[in-house]
């Protein structure tokens, strides 16, 4: 009897979440059709208007420009404070630590939003005017217009605070697994502690770190409330990170959902339907990866 | 000394050494600091920080090896990068703090935003605190039952096609972006079904979040209960289903009550779901099935866009008040564990 | 464990209910009682409405006002925008929306059909530039430069275009920063209608709820978010209701009108440039962008209240009647000390006989 619950439990849970998605798919169709081949290559975002206009190439750059910035800040930061936790500091200094930076992911995102935009975008004008100056000749660091704000830079600070401690938290498990004993023949051969970073620790692990980096990405493609509070709202593509605007597929539903019509809605849930496949194609090649290195990690 | 190749030198720098060349590094920033029109705060802690590691790696570079200069390099690296972590939980933390504790009193609890303007210094958070409890209750009296019926049936009886695919829909569940659960109820409940807003529709759309959570940890920790107290159950000609819940479960609750609470704690702090369920609400409502509601996180939302300073007091007061019952959640699911004997 | 967890829950439930309130008025200022109680005294519902940011603020002010003279009335206010009003007013997930700009055609198709849904303007406001430029405390704009600022032809703040009115001022070299709504916006309609009315020549774009495609600038979301991004950097410039800018310490821009005067959108000049619209049969005004009065502030605009003429709900329609019939008289006394203007006699006169029960 019980198993039956158990099995009918499971069982409605699988048939609910594909009704949702059949019925989301269904719901999405219209506006995919009105826009046919423009969803992908259009920029703007006029679903009600006559005739309607829109489509997520816009959309989707921001959303990728975001979060690739925002890993390549956030995974060298999290890699070096991993290393520091299981190979440097001793074990409780270590644990204290992860504990600290476990603190990090429990940080509601809205509060993220609410001190990127009034702590971190005030005080990242005058590192954007500095690089934008210096660096200028850089495409990326190009500011014409010399005016400073929100941008998808601050978008990127902001999260990459917000990944880092997941990728943390995964690469201190990876590195944790390594055998100790590739450790110790290191050690023996006479080798430093960074030698025995790089020679015993990293190569086994690379798999691992990878599936860490790609769970952060999909954390940081799906994140909306924090980028809506930090980016301006603009509809273009272009790779000036510096100037302000930058929008992305999550962002863009937050803002807009109240005002859609007919048309407008059904091209929200085709963009979201959009979102979820790509991180659901992060999350699968993560666990791909990490299944494989959890193979090797384990003596 | 300055003549032997730098791979056979085998001294190592003293700690009072290493001390007395980052200390010249840092006076030197300061002297160039005083002298040339460089200034500002913050450029001269990044630029002290960086002439200390210099000079602190260059007189190890006199008198050690090449090979523990490198050592040393990479272990001030990593130094930094934890550094660089722990400024950025204190900033957040701490400022957080410092301006949440301005707009926060007894009136900010016990008073809802009911005909309060954005210019107005009053109102509170009272009927967001409501509707944050109700709706994260009801999301909890949801998933966890049934996040927990599916951990069993997963490790006790799945087997098959059937298990495979609860176990993709799981996978798939874990990475969905919490707007787009937002978006499944907005699409399916709020409009499909013409049931509006509502603090329900917003505990649905938090439940898709925390059910794959409760399975996942679930799963785990009934793994790890050990075979023998299952045999040993058996033995005694108890029925499996009783084992379960009176052996199994037992054994295994202090891992599951942590994973419930992270799962509570995760999605006590999410908005984006909540914007398209909920809606918001300036007064109190107490139940949770008609009508718009509010929440904490909604509430700071809205706060926090205004340009008005009492409305981002308020938005402050609001994420300060959020952060101290995720943290208290977070903490308690630590100290749980902690006497966990399973792992 | 779990049951814990539950009760822990329920417990936390149980103690926050009951010891919280929504009677906030020992800290806001009510205005004076009057001696005679209201129609609407003892009725006893709780409406939502949600729509337009415009005239948030005022109708904040009516609510707690209102909540003293009604006290069995709760009434709620969303400001998330023009479009968003209208389109919860059409699901039905609100009791009454508020626009700053009539229904077209489509949506009062999707309301039901022409006569649906009651319309009537409760209030007037001018749409005041705003700017954030230190050391240039009064700018004057013409239409013309307004139009290439918004357009994308005027980029520096040292533009002759800018520079001809404002002779004295110190204007900087450095680039323009626009700031529009991200959001559909009545506040929009009315901007972009008034560019297109008074500059047709150097605002080659529609006048739509939506900011046009093709501009320059950055968006952000309501009058709220468009005050702060201004706020936030140095060159800026945007478009919001007075109050917004005013709270903010943002200067406001004057504008000159069609008699070569530059006014700033006070509440005489707002209400004057008005009083040269008419009202149509939709109960919607036909504004007038060029009335050549010389008190007049050119960017003035009505806002609406709207709501179904068969309710579902007797006694929500009876409250929302009563409070609307208040509003758009007493009410009105209290625009003026917010930056609203109050509704023209005849405007009113019309709308005060739509709403009566």
């Amino acid at each position: 009897m019980f198993r039956y619950v158990t099995t009918g439990v499971a069982g409605a849970v699988v048939i609910v979440l594909l009704a949702m998605t059949l019925f989301l798919l269904a719901r999405a169709w219209p506006a995919v059709r009105t826009a046919g081949l423009g969803f992908l290559t259009e920029r703007e975002w006029f679903p009600d208007a006559t005739p309607a206009r829109f489509g997520i190439a816009a959309l989707l750059w921001g959303t990728l420009m975001s979060s690739i910035l925002a890993l390549a800040v956030a995974v060298p930061v999290a890699i070096g404070s991993a290393l520091y936790v299981t190979e440097y500091a001793r074990p409780a200094v270590g644990r204290w630590i992860g504990y600290l930076v476990d603190v990090l992911a429990a940080v509601p995102s809205v509060v993220y939003g609410l001190w990127g935009l009034l702590f971190l975008v005030p005080r990242l004008v005058p590192v954007q005017r500095f690089l934008a100056d210096h660096f200028g000749f850089i495409p990326l660091f190009r500011n014409p217009d010399g005016i400073y704000g929100k941008s998808v830079f601050a978008a990127a600070v902001v999260l990459a605070l917000m990944v880092l401690p997941i990728i943390a938290a995964v690469s201190r498990e990876v590195f944790r697994q390594v055998p100790q004993e590739l450790r110790e023949a290191a050690l023996a051969l006479g080798a430093t502690r960074w030698e025995v970073v790089r020679t015993s620790v990293l190569p086994p692990s690379r798999s691992g770190v990878v599936g860490a980096i790609i769970l952060g990405l999909g954390r940081a493609l799906g994140e909306t409330i924090a980028v809506a509070l930090v980016l301006a709202s603009t509809f273009d593509i272009h790779l000036r990170i510096l100037e302000p605007g930058g929008n992305t597929i999550a962002a863009n539903i937050a803002t807009k959902f109240g005002e859609a019509g007919e048309v407008g809605r059904s091209a929200l849930i085709a963009s979201g339907l959009v979102l979820f496949a790509i991180t659901l194609a992060a999350t699968v090649a993560a666990r791909g990866v990490i299944r494989r290195t959890a193979v090797v990690g384990r003596p | 000394m300055s003549a032997t190749p730098s791979a056979l030198r085998s001294g190592r720098m003293s700690a009072g050494q290493a001390a007395v060349a980052a200390g010249a590094g840092v006076v030197l920033t300061g002297v160039a600091f005083a002298v040339t029109p460089l200034q500002g705060r913050a450029g001269f802690v990044v630029l002290a920080y960086g002439a200390g590691v210099a000079a602190y790696l260059l007189a190890a570079a006199r008198l050690e090896s090449r090979r523990s200069v490198v050592d040393r390099l990479a272990a001030v690296l990593m130094v930094t990068t934890v550094g660089v972590c722990l400024l950025a939980l204190g900033s957040v933390l701490l400022y957080t703090v410092a301006r949440g504790v301005k707009a926060m009193d007894w009136y900010f609890f016990t008073h809802s935003m009911n005909g309060v303007g954005p210019r107005d210094d009053a109102g509170g958070a009272y009927h967001s605190i409501v509707g944050t409890l109700q709706q994260v209750f009801l999301a909890a009296f949801i998933a966890v039952p049934s996040g927990l019926l599916v951990a069993i049936y997963l490790t006790e009886y799945g087997r098959g096609r059937l298990a495979s695919l609860v176990r993709t829909v799981i996978d798939v569940m874990v990475g969905i972006p919490s707007i787009v659960a937002g978006l499944f109820i907005y699409a399916f409940w709020v409009l499909g079904l013409g049931r509006g807003f509502s603090g329900f529709a917003a505990a649905l759309a938090l439940s898709i979040l925390m059910l794959p959570i409760v399975v996942r940890s679930a799963e785990e920790m009934i793994k790890l209960v050990p075979a023998a107290l299952r045999e040993a159950s058996y033995a005694l000609g108890i029925p499996r289903w009783r084992t379960i819940l009176r052996v199994v479960l037992p054994t295994a609750s202090a891992g599951i009550t942590t994973g419930v609470m992270l799962a509570v704690a995760r999605v006590t702090g999410e908005t984006a779901p909540l914007l398209l369920t909920a809606f918001g609400f300036d007064s109190i409502r107490n139940d949770p099935f008609s009508g718009p509601q509010s929440s904490l996180p909604l509430f700071v939302f809205s706060q926090a866009s205004s340009a008005f300073t009492t409305a981002v007091d308020r938005a402050w007061a609001g994420a300060l008040t959020l952060i101290a019952v995720v943290l208290l959640l977070t903490v308690a699911a630590r100290l749980v564990t902690r006497r966990n004997r399973l792992v | 464990m779990r049951s814990g967890l539950a009760a822990v829950f329920v417990l936390a439930a149980v103690a926050v209910a009951g010891c919280g309130t929504d009677d906030n008025s020992a800290r806001l200022n009510a205005g004076p009682r009057p001696s005679a109680p209201v129609a609407g005294a003892n009725d006893r519902a709780t409406l939502s409405g949600a729509g337009a940011t415009f005239p948030a603020t005022l109708v904040q002010e009516w609510i707690k006002h209102y909540g003293g003279l009604a006290p069995g009335v709760t009434i709620n206010y969303q400001p998330i925008g023009s479009g968003a009003g209208i389109q919860q007013l059409t699901s039905k997930t609100v009791d009454f929306a508020g626009s700053d700009v009539p229904l077209k055609p489509s949506e009062v198709e999707a309301t039901g059909g022409a006569g649906a849904v009651v319309q009537v303007p409760w209030t007037a406001g001018g749409v005041a530039v705003e700017y954030n430029l230190p050391g240039v405390a009064n700018l004057r704009l013409t239409p013309q430069a307004l139009a290439a600022i918004f357009a994308g032809r005027v980029t520096k703040w040292n533009d002759p275009a800018i520079k001809a009115d404002n002779p004295n001022a110190s204007l900087p070299g450095s680039g323009i920063q626009v700031v529009h709504r991200s959001d559909g916006s009545g506040t929009t309609q009315v901007f972009t209608d008034y560019l297109k009315a008074v500059a047709p020549d150097v605002w080659t774009f529609p006048s739509t709820k939506d900011w046009p495609a093709g501009t320059p600038g950055t968006g952000a979301k309501g009058s709220d978010g468009v005050t702060a991004a201004v706020k936030q950097s140095a060159g800026a410039i945007g478009y919001a209701e007075p109050s917004y800018p005013k709270q903010a310490g943002l200067a406001i821009a004057t504008i000159r009108n069609q008699a070569g005067r530059f006014v700033a959108p006070g509440a005489t000049a707002v209400s004057t440039a008005l009083a040269a619209a008419t009202v149509k049969a939709d109960g919607s005004l036909a504004l007038n962008f060029t009335t050549t009065s010389p008190e007049a502030y050119p960017i003035s605009s009505a806002s609406y209240l709207m709501f179904y003429r068969a309710a579902s709900d007797a006694a929500r329609d009876t409250a929302l009647r009563h409070f609307a019939a208040w509003a758009l008289t007493e009410g009105q006394a209290l625009a003026e000390g917010l930056d609203y203007a109050p509704l023209p006699e005849p405007v009113q006169m019309a709308a005060l006989a739509a709403v009566k029960l």
